[in-house]
């Protein structure tokens, strides 16, 4: 009983340790993952010719990239981050197969 | 991290970590990368036999194909890089494959026979080391980016964390606390060179976005990347090979009629399918005067020398993606802006530096309580790159010197000696005696780059070197400097200790 | 693109950053001794952004539309580090080097704008 505050205390201490590594997975994965599903949606709907719009989406995905981590680890919670991560992500996967990106042979 | 706190707490704790766990990494990146906006004239020290001459390209070319007709007939592609008035050597490249390995032979325009130059990587090293770490392309390629990355965020995090960019954007405190003077030591490369800093880790990873970011292609073209090239007016769209055997004109042939159509030698042909009755070859000229990274192209069947097509005009993201490459590169640039580059990067480094040296100085014990492990494994590592670092860049340089020039293997030895003194350096540094650690590794690179100078005197000895000795001296003389000051200090914190503590409280 | 011309922006924006410099308290004091006044004040401001607006009209003047940018912010960095190094080792000279870029910026400029 004498041991809970050291007890409470390694348990905080993990579970902030925890959380950074949360975080740092999420920004990576969840980065690099929303970063690919726009500049691949960027691609097929940017404006201008089919090769304009592939050259914006490789751009500009390093900024949308950014973005989302410094959101990750800027946001009140993981579970937080996690929640708008994954509607983002499932959005932009619903808007790439309005786009088409799923049929095969469709766009080439 | 659980506990609510404000975006700038959570920057500053994001630009802290982001910046030290892939500190040491960026320190050897800005090193290198800064280094190699001098690649040629580094490459040219590197070789002292290769003498300015005014060789004629079409006959050099001519020469170079029969030489890879001979190496390698059946390759998937050959390159070779014209003489100029610059560099009047002839790089050729031959490979099989595209996923490599690529062949590579300097060739003397003369004799269209391998040069009789000593056998060294030059400025190619510090160039490819930059962005791939001497490991396997593609893994180095993806650590460095994904550094660039980090630093973009630590970047950003860094301009979120810092209070005062106004306010103190001039202030240097010196004279008071070590912290203090850290941080602004930090703080003035960062933002004053921030535009620099921004440019430079973007237009990075915009170089090798192809790779990094497939996605784009893969949904608008299928992952035909050569068909974007083409599209887009970066590069000729190719042609399958027939698989039956031609006779293929003369290189210097091609070469001529490419000079006719555009009033300038190319820098660069390219053959495609060599041997091939459908062997292409491409004729790649200089960027015209602007920011934009795009080469001029036009394309020649190799068999009748008829031209194929040009390269198309690029739209304007195309263009922008082109400009940003450009800013990276610096090829544009004449001699002052590109000592302007030089200098960026340069701080570039220094700020990557700083930011390590004060994340030590901000956690030493007070009151003479021990250090822990990770400080030390810090500390250690900090002097070992930011010291190590520039002695393993003097030793390669010496190296090139020094080794005899027939030895074998050369090229491997220089590699060796910069990466040996770099590792030797770096240990030995751990054991220097704390209060004098760093004025003695720094003094280590800087004897070394002193010596750089003589050593050409003495072996090679040619007025047209006077400019790259004068610049190893300048770098000796300022590391010098360098270990005088973390020297003096050193010697002004022992008495005044608790005075010192009092104002970093502050 | 030539020497002259980075020579002259430099000039120009190291005026600038100097007049901005002490426009600030901190660096008011370390010079003259005394606070920034208001009229003062405003007065060092529209020096100093004059001097970083005419250096990059100089710049885009000499070395184009692409380059003259690129020069210009360069030559920004150059400059305000010259002025940290000046207030933190000799502050007092800060002001003298400030007024006697601008006779030498003059000098430079018709060899800046010969192509």
């Amino acid at each position: 009983m004498n041991t809970s505050p050291v007890g409470a205390h390694s348990g905080r201490a993990r579970a902030y340790r925890l959380a950074v590594a949360a975080r740092v997975l999420l920004a990576s994965v969840g980065g690099y993952g929303i970063a690919a599903l726009a500049s691949a949606l960027l691609a097929l709907i940017s404006s201008g010719t089919r090769a304009e719009a592939v050259s914006t989406a490789l751009i500009a995905s390093f900024a949308i990239m950014a973005a989302v981590v410094i959101w990750v680890f800027a946001a009140g919670t993981v579970g937080r981050a996690a929640l708008v991560l994954g509607i983002v992500a499932a959005l932009l996967t619903v808007a790439l197969w309005l786009a088409g990106a799923f049929q095969t042979g469709g766009a080439a | 991290m659980s506990r609510p706190r404000s975006v700038r707490q959570s920057m500053a704790w994001l630009h802290t970590w982001s910046g030290l766990v892939v500190g040491w990494v960026l320190f050897a990146i800005f090193v290198t990368g800064t280094a190699s906006y001098y690649r040629p004239e580094i490459s040219h020290w590197m070789r002292p036999e290769l003498s300015a001459a005014k060789p004629d390209p079409a006959a050099a070319a001519t020469r170079a194909g029969a030489f890879l007709q001979r190496t390698m007939p059946d390759a998937a592609g050959w390159s070779i890089k014209l003489p100029n008035a610059e560099n009047p050597a002839v790089e050729v490249y031959w490979w099989r494959s595209f996923s490599g390995p690529f062949h590579h032979a300097l060739l003397d325009p003369a004799s269209g026979e391998r040069a009789a130059v000593r056998d060294t990587q030059g400025g190619d090293f510090l160039y490819r080391f930059h962005y791939e770490l001497s490991l396997p392309p593609l893994l180095g390629r993806w650590i460095v980016s994904a550094c660039a990355m980090i630093l973009l965020i630590a970047l950003i995090s860094g301009i979120v964390t810092h209070r005062r960019i106004f306010a103190d954007f001039f202030t240097f405190r010196r004279d008071r606390s070590a912290q203090r003077g850290w941080l602004d030591a930090h703080n003035v490369m960062g933002v004053l060179a921030l535009p620099f800093h921004l440019m430079i880790v973007y237009t990075g990873l915009v170089t090798l976005s192809a790779m990094l970011m497939p996605w784009a292609v893969q949904t608008a073209y299928r992952g035909d990347i050569l068909r974007y090239y083409a599209d887009a007016g970066i590069m000729i769209a190719g042609r399958p090979p027939a698989g039956r055997p031609g006779a293929a004109l003369p290189l210097g042939e091609i070469v001529s009629r490419a000079m006719a159509a555009a009033g300038e030698s190319p820098e660069l042909v390219m053959i495609t399918h060599p041997g091939d009755a459908v062997a292409t070859v491409t004729a790649y000229f200089e960027e015209p005067p602007g920011l934009a990274h795009l080469h001029p192209q036009i394309a020649y069947d190799a068999t009748t020398g008829v031209e194929l097509g040009r390269v198309g005009e690029a739209g304007a993201a195309t263009r922008t993606g082109a400009v940003m490459v450009g800013l990276h590169e610096a090829h544009f640039a004449a001699a002052p802006l590109r000592l302007v580059f030089f200098l960026c990067g340069l701080m570039g480094a220094a700020t990557v530096a700083t930011g390590l040296v004060l994340w030590t100085v901000a956690r030493a014990p007070k009151n003479a309580a021990p250090e822990g492990l990770g400080l030390r494994l810090v500390r250690i590592l900090n002097l070992g790159t930011i010291a190590g670092l520039p002695a393993g860049l003097a030793a390669y340089f010496l190296a090139n010197r020094l080794l005899p020039v027939a030895l074998d293997a050369r090229a491997e030895w220089e590699v060796g000696a910069f990466f040996g003194i770099w590792v030797l350096a770096a240990a030995a540094s751990a054991l220097y005696p704390r209060p004098k650690a760093w004025s003695v590794a720094l003094t280590v690179p800087a004897l070394a780059f002193l010596a750089i100078p003589i050593s050409d005197a003495l072996t090679v000895g040619e007025l047209r070197f006077l400019g790259f000795d004068l610049a190893m001296a300048v770098l000796g003389l300022l590391l010098l400097l360098a270990a005088r000051l973390a020297g003096r200090r050193a010697a002004m914190r022992q008495p005044s200790r608790a005075n010192l503590h009092r104002a970093a409280e502050a | 693109m030539t020497v002259s011309a980075l020579v002259l922006s430099l000039l120009l924006s190291f005026s600038g950053m100097s007049a901005l410099a002490l426009s600030l308290d901190r660096h008011h004091r370390a010079v003259f001794r005394t606070p920034v006044s208001r009229r003062r004040l405003s007065g060092l401001r529209a020096a100093g952004w004059s001097g970083l607006g005419l250096s990059c009209a100089a710049a885009i003047a000499s070395a184009g539309w692409s380059f003259g940018p690129v020069q210009w912010i360069g030559s920004l960095t150059g400059s305000a580090l010259a002025v940290v190094a000046l207030i933190a080792y000799r502050p007092i000279a800060l002001r003298a080097a400030a007024l006697a870029a601008l006779p030498l910026a003059t000098l430079m400029l018709p060899f800046a704008l010969m192509r």
